[in-house]
């Protein structure tokens, strides 16, 4: 079978839905075994050096740095490149094994060949679906189409469930949403505009009146 | 450190009383009531229980959820159910979660008959599946490495392999990816999965995830027999069953010895069996005609080897090693001794203490046991590279710093793989082991004086720090064969005594373990293959004519270069392989009238030089007896008939000494181990039926007192020498990897691990000499010249520079310091 | 009655002057003045119980962490990413010295001298405004006890489990751990941890400030003081309020939120985020506390309420729930990997017309047998709500599998199926 073809129910045998390139092929035999790179053939940029070892100055042990020495190096390549993940296990004296079951566990952590690029999260949880996330995330990913530095993409609950529908936009929570805003949201990255500013959460005044001071 | 004590608790299972080992887990504890937990992810070798299968949920009285068996430690009193309604359909509920994606490819699995998941599903399973859905689909089976299949449908995700290469092998090469039902185990960005130790993860799949590639459709389990022995590869010598089918060797697996191996071996030990059934495998006697070697008869090797030796009487030199059995040694040293009037023979590579320094050094008083290892409050690490020199107890040293909180120090030449783990490292210059030792003896003993430090090339803090924490209660040092040899070795080695006495090593849970050269090394010397011991390091006095009395293998070479000696007696070893000093074996060899060699394969000295050859045994074959480096005699036993005229080398020994007029005719080779253990007073007494299975350690028998030699108090020591200064040059230390062995070089499957010639330099001096990463470079000493590549690691030493031996070391180095040229090619 | 909330949309206030002026960091000086086991006791008297899921009384909790001189560890849980939930991101958002503030006495309390606030990696705007108040504080020398680290996670909702972000703060996988050891004995790097969520350590300062018996006048006798509720979906004014627990759930969520849009009715609501078995119209009525909402099988959680009203069928919240906690299952256990996934696969099969009512047996089957089974309650979380839609939704749910079946098949909508006496055999 091939990684086209359909099974039973119409759903793709191979539809495995992997992010790490590679999950279907063996291991390359011509390459070394990959053990903690030497600082002596592993160069590392001098600010990405710096960035992750201050990380690692945070912690009692220096393990603990790897989640924001992996998105340091993400900033750094636009994505967790089997480079960047080198250049962090060489900082970090680990292996890039252990980098990569970390960078392929969590969400924001992209281990898909991505250049520097804008991210859009719209939120395709139940409070939002229970207000049209649906409706609004096929018409960012209309927008966006096309744009090879925006990144949309369906996210699990933001928590941000009182501006639903809503979505992340480089970090910046926006919402209620309707479709119609998709199209600002891809003119204002554009434009280098701050995003939806009527619809910036944190403008937004607490629900519960008795608290407003 | 004291090893916990074990009381027993008594707590009922399914209605039964039950006792069990305090703080043992449920699964363990049940055992001893007959009651069986299935199991998938526990495995008390990887660590603490980590609850991931959810296999062995019982019913505890008194806590309302489900309980994890593997988890939960046996108490007093406590009331279990494992055959409830509620804990049935718990674990039915698990076996039927586990079968959904697994793809029931039994009747084509490799694991098929041999496979847990089929086991506890027929036992605890339900027997029907629910699940219409399509199940996860992975391209299979794909390479992990060149040893290991993964078929990734089959994974159940029980974590163990991955929780090995992390938390046992430490590699932290395997790992899991991604998340949830999408997890899959694999490398960091397609690299193979290659490691000393990798072929473990085969062994504890317990579904046919991972399978051998060797392995792979070779056979049934219904198909094969098991037979257990001992792998002679390296002195670690542990315990395996050979996977028999058919008179062939198919597999080796672990036949776990808590006092041995731990259960593990190195993939040298898992594939190297493919050396016995190797096309180069030398299956018949063969004798050199007109420049090369060719197959004869029996007859004619025997009495070619024969009348050689009888015209080389009184000079003759033997060397003895890897694979070499207790017997073996025995009988050739007085085939040596009594027929041919030569005492000049050595199982070590370069020499060695005195008589009376070694036999010190392995009194049972300051042996060491690997336990001791796991147990001890601090472990020094001196001289040797344990993954290169006896993979499995570098497992043993990590699993004590991990486990137990041992201590750990590193001292040695080259940078070690244990430098991780280790509280203290200190480096000194290639072979200045002597004055180390006498640097640490001097801290030891208090003196603020440095000069031996520096005459070690080593730091003075680094060696202070070492002094401090070593003042444990107990401690072991492993130290290797290497420390000793060359001409400074009784000095190395009275130090080491010295350093033994200051720290009071016992032989009780503290002392020395050596790590020979050799696969056998310990046992060859107590069978008396020293120049200056017989059996059971007993005087002996000088045969033959030779004026500089009995010679040392660096003895040996000099002589047959020299003309002293005219004949070669090779039991299972080739010099231009393992022993330094190449240039100087070379000559001796091509000097060499006559060299009778035991061997199964056909290595460069032998192939250039051997006159006869007799066709050996593999260590499949072998019935006889091996001594490991912590005292345990092991018993070979043989699972398979011997190929073409292959014959027993005790046999062809007795009938070459025949021929010579000594009498060694044995009827068995039974008979011959207990005539050794008869000639080795400290093993006196012992027998094959006692060596059972697991083998004995002699220093725990009483015989070990025939072996008195208590350690001295703390002497005044020679000034070492300087280690050289570099000067600009480099000094030169040469190592052994794992890899570096016929047998590698002969399997198939393991052919792709053989060493290459890789000079190790520090980034340092890489740029002053101008040569990058991966360049070719002439390593040179006067008129020798080695090429190799370079590979920079930033922990190499500036000035120090580190060639594989017999990649290209052994032709730079004849046993004392050295200083290299490194430049371009 | 506000605490955390009070005048929480003041200007500045996550500046620590602005923050002082209203009388912050008093309750740090005062606790400071206090010796350790008498600020647990306090908290204690109050009878606070996390507000972070588990309910459990976060006084208990605290006197668990063992005396000593050993390396001692607060973890702030701000991994806050169950559905519906969004309160502590206001919180720390508006007013990050509050938790600062809880942090530096809870420390004081157990004699942790770390601490650290795991924060999920989506808020990292959050973080930002929570680093530059804690350097304030820093700087002002309030913290001179403890060092407290703000960590950013990079998205993964089982790091909201304690064990799991512990894994996950020591810069692994976030896998849950077995419990024993429990974290207060052996947490992150296996020293004794204490782990409490954004509100929980909030209200702290309050304790303080009123005195712990004063707090504990405040809700009900088990379920004291106040709590920050999340209302979202299908009601008109959806955001945070501050509650007095045991106020009525009607009074939440048509009272304060609005209710339904005009028109519509309440057909089910997750008392307690979307790992809580849901509540219908009947339960409306209910106190909102813990007690309440245990006894009427579900759970107060995180205190976060999700309407759904008649116009949403039950097997699409049924998908989104089976879609999410497939998605953050770790995969470490196996009724969790493999339920969730399976759930999934047979709701969305349900959806698509390719199952019959007979699937809802075996859903409900496969529910049984995830719920108690697993490492962690993440593989409860899922199999509860669903386990409760189909019992209180089950006509609705075979109706619908019928339709999408007669849809699939050509078959006029509507039609009754075969009595099974018919089907030949």
């Amino acid at each position: 079978m091939t990684g086209t073809e359909s099974g039973a129910f119409g759903v793709p045998r191979f539809a495995h839905g992997s992010r790490v390139p590679g999950w279907d092929r063996a291991a390359d035999l011509e390459k070394d075994p990959e053990e903690v790179p030497d600082p002596a053939t592993t160069p590392v940029p001098a600010e990405l050096r710096a960035e992750i070892e201050e990380y690692m100055s945070r912690y009692p042990r220096v393990r603990s740095a790897s989640i924001p020495a992996l998105r340091a190096a993400q900033r750094h390549h636009g994505w967790c490149s089997p480079e960047a993940i080198e250049q962090v296990a060489c900082v970090m004296r680990m292996t890039p094994a252990a980098l990569t079951e970390v960078a392929t566990f969590y969400d924001m952590t992209e281990t898909e060949p991505r250049p520097p690029h804008h991210d859009v999260f719209v939120c395709t949880n139940i409070s939002c679906s229970l207000r049209g996330a649906a409706e609004v995330y096929d018409a960012v990913c209309a927008a966006a189409e096309g744009e090879a530095d925006i990144h949309a993409r369906s996210f699990e609950c933001l928590g941000a469930c009182d501006i639903a529908p809503m979505a992340s936009v480089d970090g910046v929570y926006v919402g209620p949403l309707e479709p119609a805003d998709a199209a600002t949201i891809v003119d204002d990255l554009r434009a280098g505009r701050p995003v939806l500013e009527d619809k910036q959460l944190a403008r937004r005044p607490v629900a519960d009146e008795e608290a407003r001071a | 450190m004291p090893r916990p004590e074990q009381r027993f608790v008594t707590l009922t299972i399914d209605g039964r009383e039950v006792e069990a080992p305090e703080n043992s887990m449920l699964v363990d504890g049940a055992k001893y009531g007959d009651v069986e937990i299935p199991v998938f992810c526990y495995e008390p070798k990887l660590g603490p229980p980590v609850g991931a299968c959810r296999m062995c949920l019982v019913e505890v009285e008194g806590i309302p959820k489900l309980q994890t068996a593997c988890s939960t430690p046996v108490k007093d009193g406590m009331v279990v159910h494992t055959q409830t309604e509620r804990v049935k359909s718990a674990q039915e509920s698990v076996v039927e979660f586990l079968l959904i994606n697994h793809p029931l490819d039994c009747p084509v699995c490799d694991k098929g008959g041999e496979c847990p998941l089929q086991d506890v599903s027929y036992g605890w399973g339900g027997g029907k599946s629910r699940f219409i859905e399509p199940k996860r689909h992975f391209r299979k089976p794909l390479e992990l490495s060149p040893l290991v299949a993964i078929d990734r449908e089959r994974c159940i995700l029980c974590y163990r392999c991955v929780r090995y290469s992390q938390e046992v092998a430490e590699d932290h090469q395997l790992v899991l990816q991604e998340r949830g039902n999408h997890s899959y185990v694999s490398t960091f960005d397609g690299h193979p999965y290659v490691a000393p130790f990798s072929g473990n993860i085969v062994e504890l799949c317990p579904v046919g995830a991972l399978t051998s590639r060797v392995y792979r459709f070779r056979a049934r389990p219904w198909d094969v027999e098991d037979a257990g022995s001992v792998c002679t590869l390296c002195p670690a010598q542990c315990n395996i069953t050979f996977t028999v089918r058919d008179d062939r060797a198919l597999r080796v697996l672990s036949r776990d010895n808590p006092d041995v191996d731990d259960g593990w071996l190195c993939d040298k030990g898992r594939f190297g069996y493919q050396a016995i059934h190797a096309d180069e495998r030398v299956v018949s006697p063969m004798v050199r005609e007109g420049g090369s070697l060719r197959p004869v008869s029996w007859e004619r090797a025997l009495s070619e080897a024969a009348s050689a030796l009888a015209r080389a009487r009184g000079r003759v030199g033997a060397l003895a090693g890897d694979g070499a059995t207790n017997e073996e040694g025995w009988l050739v040293s007085r085939l040596l001794r009594e027929a041919l009037e030569s005492g000049d023979l050595d199982s070590r590579l370069a020499g060695g203490p005195s008589r009376e320094t070694a036999r010190t050094l392995a009194a049972p008083g300051l042996a060491a046991t690997v336990p001791d290892v796991e147990f001890a409050h601090s472990v020094l690490v001196l001289d040797c590279e344990p993954v290169d020199d006896m993979p499995i107890l570098d497992l043993r040293i990590r699993k004590g710093v991990r486990r137990q909180g041992v201590r750990l120090a590193v001292a040695t030449s080259r940078p070690s793989s244990l430098d991780r783990n280790a509280e203290v490292s200190v480096r000194y210059a290639p072979g200045a082991g002597e004055a180390f030792v006498a640097a640490l003896d001097a801290a030891l003993a208090g003196e603020a004086d440095d000069s031996l430090a520096t005459a070690a090339g080593a730091d003075p803090q680094g060696i202070r720090d070492l002094a401090q924490m070593l003042r444990a209660q107990d401690v072991v040092v492993v130290w290797g064969e290497r420390l000793t040899g060359g001409p400074r070795g009784d000095q190395a080695g009275r130090a080491l005594l010295n350093v033994a006495a200051r720290l009071g090593l016992s032989g009780d849970g503290s002392g020395l373990l050596e790590v020979p050269a050799s696969a056998n090394g310990r046992g060859l010397c107590e069978a008396g293959f020293l120049p200056d011991a017989g059996p059971g390091w007993s005087e002996v006095v000088a045969a033959g004519e030779g004026s500089a009395g009995p010679r040392d293998a660096a003895g040996i070479a000099r002589a047959l270069a020299d003309g002293e000696l005219s004949a070669l007696y090779l039991l299972r070893t080739d010099p231009l392989r393992t022993h330094p000093d190449r240039p100087t074996w070379q000559a001796g060899l091509e000097r060499a009238n006559a060299v009778i060699a035991h061997a199964s394969v056909l290595t460069e000295g032998l192939r250039e030089h051997a006159t006869v050859v007799f066709p050996a045994e593999s260590y499949a074959e072998k019935e006889g007896t091996v001594t490991h480096p912590d005292g345990r005699v092991q018993r070979l036993r043989p699972a398979i008939g011997r190929p073409g005229d292959v014959r027993a080398e005790w046999q062809v020994i007795g009938d070459l000494a025949k021929r010579l007029g000594l009498d060694l005719d044995f009827p068995l080779a039974s008979d011959v181990s207990a005539a050794l253990f008869e000639a080795v007073p400290f093993y006196s007494g012992l027998s094959l039926v006692e060596l059972a299975a697991h083998g004995v350690r002699w220093p725990e028998r009483e015989a070990a007192s025939a072996l008195d030699a208590p350690v001295p108090e703390p002497g005044q020591l020679e000034t070492p020498p300087n280690a050289p200064s570099p000067n600009g040059a480099l000094r030169l230390g040469t190592f052994r990897p794992i890899w570096s062995a016929p047998e590698v070089e002969v399997s198939p499957a393991l052919r792709f691990l053989t060493p290459r010639a890789r000079v190790e330099l520090s980034p340092q001096d890489a740029q002053r000499l101008g040569v990058a990463q991966g360049a070719t470079v002439e390593v040179a000493h006067d008129e020798t010249v080695v090429t190799a590549e370079v590979a920079l690691r930033s922990d190499v030493p500036p000035g120090s520079a580190f060639l594989p031996e017999a990649e290209g070391g052994a032709a730079l180095t004849h046993g004392e310091p050295r200083l290299v040229e490194v430049r371009p090619a | 009655m506000k605490l955390l909330f009070d005048r929480i949309d003041q200007p500045n206030l996550n500046r620590l002057d602005t923050y002082r002026e209203r009388g912050g960091y008093e309750s740090l000086r005062r606790a400071l003045a206090m010796s350790p086991d008498e600020v647990v006791a306090e908290i204690d008297a109050s009878g606070l119980r996390g507000r972070g899921g588990a309910g459990f009384q976060m006084g208990k909790k605290a006197s668990f962490i063992p005396k000593g001189d050993m390396d001692k560890y607060l973890v702030c849980n701000a991994d806050e990413s169950e559905p519906g939930t969004f309160k502590d991101r206001e919180l720390m958002q508006k007013n990050p010295h509050q938790l600062i503030e809880g942090m530096g006495i809870a420390a004081h309390a157990t004699g942790c001298n770390r601490a650290f606030v795991y924060i999920r990696g989506e808020y990292d705007y959050v973080a930002d405004i929570l680093e530059a108040s804690l350097r304030e504080a820093q700087e002002a020398g309030l913290l001179e006890h403890v060092i407290l680290v703000v960590h950013r996670g990079a998205g993964a909702y089982i790091c909201g489990e304690e064990t799991a972000l512990l894994d996950s703060l020591e810069g692994k996988r976030g896998n849950p751990r077995l419990k024993p050891p429990f974290p207060a004995n052996q947490g992150l790097y296996q020293g004794p941890t204490l782990i409490n969520n954004v509100e929980t350590l909030s209200t702290v300062p309050h304790i303080i400030r009123m005195g712990g018996s004063e707090y504990a006048k405040l809700g009900t006798e088990t379920s004291t003081g106040t709590k920050i509720v999340s209302v979202s979906g299908h009601v008109q004014r959806p955001g945070n309020y501050e509650i007095e627990l045991g106020m009525s759930s009607r009074d939440i969520i048509f009272g304060l939120a609005g209710g339904p849009p005009e028109g519509r009715r309440v057909k089910l609501w997750f008392p307690g985020g979307s790992s809580s078995p849901v509540l219908t119209e009947e339960h409306l009525d209910l106190a909102y506390d813990f007690d309440s909402m245990a006894q009427a099988g579900s759970m107060l959680g995180s205190g976060s309420i999700i309407v759904v009203d008649d116009t949403t069928p039950v097997l699409d919240v049924a998908k989104w729930v089976a879609k999410f906690y497939t998605h953050e299952s770790c995969g470490k256990c196996t009724p969790c990997r493999e339920g969730t996934a399976w759930t999934l696969a047979m709701v969305e099969r349900m959806d698509r017309g390719e199952a019959t009512p007979m699937d809802l047996e075996i859903m409900s089957g496969v529910q049984e047998q995830i719920i108690g089974h697993c490492l962690c309650v993440l593989g409860d979380s899922m199999a509860m709500p669903i386990a409760s839609m189909v019992k209180h939704f089950r006509e609705e749910l075979e109706e619908h599998i019928e339709t999408a079946r007669a849809r699939r098949e050509g078959l006029p909508v509507g039609d009754a199926p075969v009595p099974p006496e018919q089907v030949a055999v």
